[in-house]
């Protein structure tokens, strides 16, 4: 048979389908025409088990990593991207470019063939994630979140999503390659967005597959693919993806449950690489918390959150996987020589800027990508849409209440939501809400020997603490005495922590709930609220399993250090979560320890105004 | 035949069949070395061995259409680098950036025109290199690591970019005129990944142990079908070029020359340049004189001349010092590129 083909070949000249015809002809005679060389094949030794065992795992990656992969679609069927779902009550992480051209309502769609209904929760669009909330089930499939600090250039992964709309049947598309590079800066193109310490991979990112994961080859979740290098090349890959670091994704992920539009960060100085090839400040605020920490103009910048700084192409990567307010290491030498610190970092942005961002992304400037038109293996749109119209009926209503409107906010459903979730931990700790205003907090200062006594009531805070005694309102003229690094600090976090516990922030003042932050010293990242109260602001930080407050910061202004009370060992008086240890501090300067010896509540003289 | 156009057709539109080939190839592959824990391959550690040996390339460019980077390879041990010959090394210094982020200046030792390649040098910086001597002809079908600055991606200390591939194909590039340009027409080797992208070329081909199978070419489309070709240079290829441009064949020590006391000038041939306005303006012919002998044996307007009996001109002025060397009454070899042709004008005056 093969012969036959060839004779009749070589009498013409050669084209395309012969070409194809000759490999069918091979394959039908290797297959059922040969029987010798069938035997043969048998007869060979069967594969290595690594090699089987490799290939195995190979498809149980893939298989894992597709049910956790989303394509997602505007509400009527049309446009398309991918995203990943991250946890079992159904948040999905994408891109900001895929979900701003269908505005706060999409759907997702998983390889259990079934669409399910989103909306926006928050949105970075400066780092170009979202993240969205799928409604329908509690046991969404989850992708694994892998460690993106241990990708290697070498390492093979693979890329899951919705290339080109293909996912019609909502399977995803795997692309499979190698990474190609880590710790990739892109510069921002024509827009703020910028993509920072991502990776680079050869594994085939289409359009469509923007918000998409990237995968290792053990199926965990590394990276959010998102953008391409095209030049002249037109929109498809050539060879050059790149993937937001799941680390990064990870450090904003509850930034962005929040369901604000949130922020990057500055460190509030610049700087250049000197003559010397050093990378120095330039250029610092002297507003600027770095400055308070000692930071001047000409210090060499050694090292920013875990990674050693030797270019500013690097101090820039590092910066952009971090929000604003985080407060993380840097190490830097002076003349004095080396200095180990924290940095707080400031938002990169007005907030005006942002929502100017989101108005030039909103529905309205054009329509969402849509499929090619005219290609026969894709039904027409208007069978999806169809589709997707019938599935939708009986859920509109739910989704309808998980969307509110609010400036500043991409769903202002979301922040109350994750506040309500702080709040409602609150409840293991003891009952707090039915105690009066007047408190009577005893204690010691032990390395001091000194005694401190708090007063806490409606007309008056009155601190003691020794011989030194001060009184201040319960409720404003607070920034003056925070500016002098006043001891009385103290009594205005006990006033937060009580305000907080008996009343609940919402009705202390404008309570926004900003994300989880680190705490200098201690592990993890902790539940941030910020509350606006008169003439002073206040963040509080809640431990994410117990929701008691660690730490409270009390700012007076942008340009002052805060006070900062530190909450430790937590025990039960009278049935009541109480802190046995509070550290008062200024500027990562401890000011003193108080033991706390008693809290007591007086009766009676109180709890009026509520 | 094994023209362009049908590579590229078999790329695009035949692509099954070939994908199914590699498959099978590589499973056999696989299972050999499995068998055997000391081949086990460790893509980590070749890629990042291959990194430090490439480097990325910065020259004259950068207005539209030209990048003015590109990648090199070394070569050796004393510092040279093997690149694709481009507009980028039209300067004095090439700037080269190593993986460890250390800038050096190279200079040109010589090019080869009809392989589209050049070797530099930097001075004693300690460079190490693959081994050239080491033979490493590659198959069809064979995987294959790509390392490149390709869009200029790293930059500084950071790694050039490595991509995995197949060698689809090992043809000639022969091309159909006017339908895509380029000078080389040599054998190739065809890639299944988009290696040839802007700053690529010059960029390292390595096979699974790490040695040097091929250099990234430059980019190749299809101008009829819109198709860019990802292909490399053979090694063989490769390393006679070299061999060539560092036995001195091609390029001469502009210092050694001595002036003859009747020589040829550019004018009494017959042509004018364009004008010398940069450090080293590339010797294009703007006019040919009516009736002079540059015009009687076949020179024109737009010409670029690329060598003089066989050494390197690599500027107006290297062209004017190089023909003060011939005496007036003596014939000699000019190779010129017009437009994607290579054309050798025997001039005699």
């Amino acid at each position: 048979m093969e012969t036959t083909n060839t004779k009749t070949i070589s009498s013409r000249r050669m084209n395309r389908a012969d070409v194809s015809w000759i490999f069918l002809g091979m394959v039908s005679a290797w297959t059922s025409l040969n029987p010798s060389l069938l035997a043969q094949e048998r007869e060979a030794p069967t594969p290595s088990p690594v090699v089987l065992a490799a290939q195995q795992q190979r498809i149980e990656s893939m298989r894992k990593a597709s049910r956790a992969t989303v394509a997602v679609y505007g509400t009527d069927g049309q446009g398309g991207g991918s995203g990943v779902c991250i946890s079992a009550d159904g948040y999905v992480l994408t891109n900001f470019h895929v979900s701003s051209p269908f505005g706060h309502r999409m759907r997702c769609g998983l390889n259990d063939g079934k669409m399910y209904e989103s909306v926006v929760a928050g949105i970075d669009p400066t780092g170009d994630l979202a993240v969205l909330k799928m409604v329908g089930r509690d046991d969404f499939p989850v992708a694994e979140i892998g460690n993106s600090d241990e990708v290697r250039i070498g390492q093979w992964c693979f890329a899951a999503g919705n290339p080109f709309v293909l996912a019609t049947n909502l399977q995803p598309t795997i692309t499979y390659g190698l990474i190609s590079g880590v710790r990739r800066y892109q510069y921002p193109s024509g827009t703020i967005l910028e993509y920072s310490d991502c990776i680079q991979t050869d594994a085939a990112i289409n359009p469509g597959n923007s918000g998409g994961p990237l995968f290792n080859m053990r199926g965990e979740l590394i990276g959010i693919n998102g953008r391409c290098s095209f030049e002249k090349r037109g929109r498809v890959n050539v060879g050059v993806g790149y993937a937001i670091s799941i680390k990064q994704a990870m450090n904003f992920l509850w930034q962005l449950k929040s369901g604000r539009v949130v922020d990057h960060a500055t460190l509030g100085f610049t700087v250049a690489t000197d003559t010397n090839g050093k990378v120095t400040v330039s250029n610092i605020l002297e507003s600027s918390d770095a400055f308070r920490r000692g930071i001047h103009y000409g210090d060499e910048i050694l090292k920013l959150g875990d990674r050693e700084i030797s270019t500013t192409n690097q101090l820039k990567n590092i910066l952009g996987i971090y929000p604003d307010q985080w407060r993380i290491p840097i190490r830097y030498r002076n003349d004095d020589g080396i200095v180990d610190t924290f940095v707080r970092l400031q938002n990169l942005h007005l907030p005006s800027e942002l929502e100017e961002i989101i108005k030039g992304e909103s529905p309205q400037k054009g329509p969402p990508p849509q499929r090619k038109p005219g290609n026969p293996e894709i039904p027409p749109p208007d069978e999806k849409a169809d589709s997707l119209k019938q599935n939708k009926v009986a859920k509109t209503d739910a989704l309808a209440d998980l969307y509110v409107e609010k400036r500043g906010y991409s769903n202002y459903y979301f922040n109350r939501f994750e506040l309500d979730r702080i709040l409602s931990l609150r409840s293991n700790q003891g009952n707090w809400t039915e105690s009066s205003e007047s408190w009577k907090i005893s204690g010691e200062v032990p390395r001091e020997n000194l005694t401190v006594e708090i007063m806490l009531s409606d007309t008056t805070l009155a601190f003691r603490m020794g011989d030194k005694s001060e009184t201040v309102h319960p409720r404003q003229g607070w920034p003056q005495w925070i500016k002098q690094r006043s001891s009385i600090g103290l009594a205005m976090g006990m006033r937060i922590w009580q305000e907080w516990n008996r009343r609940g922030p919402r009705l202390m003042g404008d309570a926004i709930y900003l994300g989880r932050n680190p705490i200098v010293g201690r592990e993890g990242l902790y539940d941030v609220t910020r509350i606006t109260v008169s003439d002073f602001d206040v963040l509080v930080y809640t431990s994410p399993d117990t929701g008691l407050i660690e730490v409270i910061e009390i700012f007076s202004d942008n340009q002052t250090d805060p006070v900062e009370l530190y909450f430790d060992k937590y025990e039960p008086i009278d049935g009541r979560a109480s802190p046995k240890w509070i550290r008062l501090v200024y500027g990562l300067e401890t000011q003193f320890l108080v033991s706390i010896n008693s809290i007591q509540i007086q009766d009676g003289q109180g709890g009026k105004d509520l | 035949m094994n023209s362009f156009h049908q590579v590229i057709g078999s790329v695009f539109q035949g692509s099954t069949y070939l994908l199914l080939f590699v498959f099978a190839s590589n499973c056999i592959r696989a299972s050999d070395q499995a068998r055997d824990p000391s081949t086990v391959i460790n893509n980590e550690a070749v890629i990042a061995t291959s990194q430090e040996k490439v480097v990325k390339l910065y020259g004259a460019g950068g207005v539209k259409g030209l990048e003015s980077y590109q990648s090199g390879i070394i070569i050796d041990n004393s510092g040279h680098i093997l690149t694709s010959w481009s507009t980028v090394l039209d300067v004095n210094k090439v700037r080269v950036v190593t993986f460890d982020g250390r800038r050096l200046d190279a200079t040109v030792v010589g090019m080869d025109p009809q392989n589209e390649l050049a070797v530099l040098k930097v001075d004693d910086a300690g460079l190490v290199g693959f081994d050239l001597t080491i033979a490493s002809a590659a198959t069809t079908g064979q995987r294959v690591f790509a390392i490149s600055n390709l869009f200029g991606i790293a930059a500084g200390n950071e790694s050039c970019s490595a991509q995995k591939g197949v060698i689809m194909a090992t043809t000639p590039l022969t091309t159909r005129r006017g339908k895509i340009k380029s000078l080389y027409q040599g054998r190739v080797y065809v890639l299944d990944v988009m290696t040839n992208n802007p700053g690529a070329s010059g960029g390292a081909l390595v096979d699974l142990k790490g040695h040097l199978v091929g250099m990234i070419g430059k980019e190749i489309r299809d101008e009829q079908a819109g198709i860019w070709l990802n292909y490399a240079l053979p090694m063989d290829v490769v390393k006679a070029s070299v061999d060539r441009i560092l036995s001195g064949t091609t390029s001469v020590q502009e210092s050694s020359l001595k002036a003859v006391a009747q020589p040829h000038r550019p004018s009494d041939i017959g042509i004018t340049l364009i004008p010398d306005v940069l450090a080293k303006t590339p010797p294009f012919v703007d006019q040919v004189r009516e009736g002079s002998a540059a015009l009687r044996c076949g020179l024109q307007t737009n010409d670029l001349i690329l060598l003089l009996n066989d050494q390197r001109v690599d500027s107006r002025k290297s062209l004017e010092k190089m023909l003060s060397t011939i005496n007036r009454a003596d014939s000699f070899y000019l190779l010129v590129q017009r437009g994607q042709e290579l054309i050798r004008i025997h001039v005699r005056p």
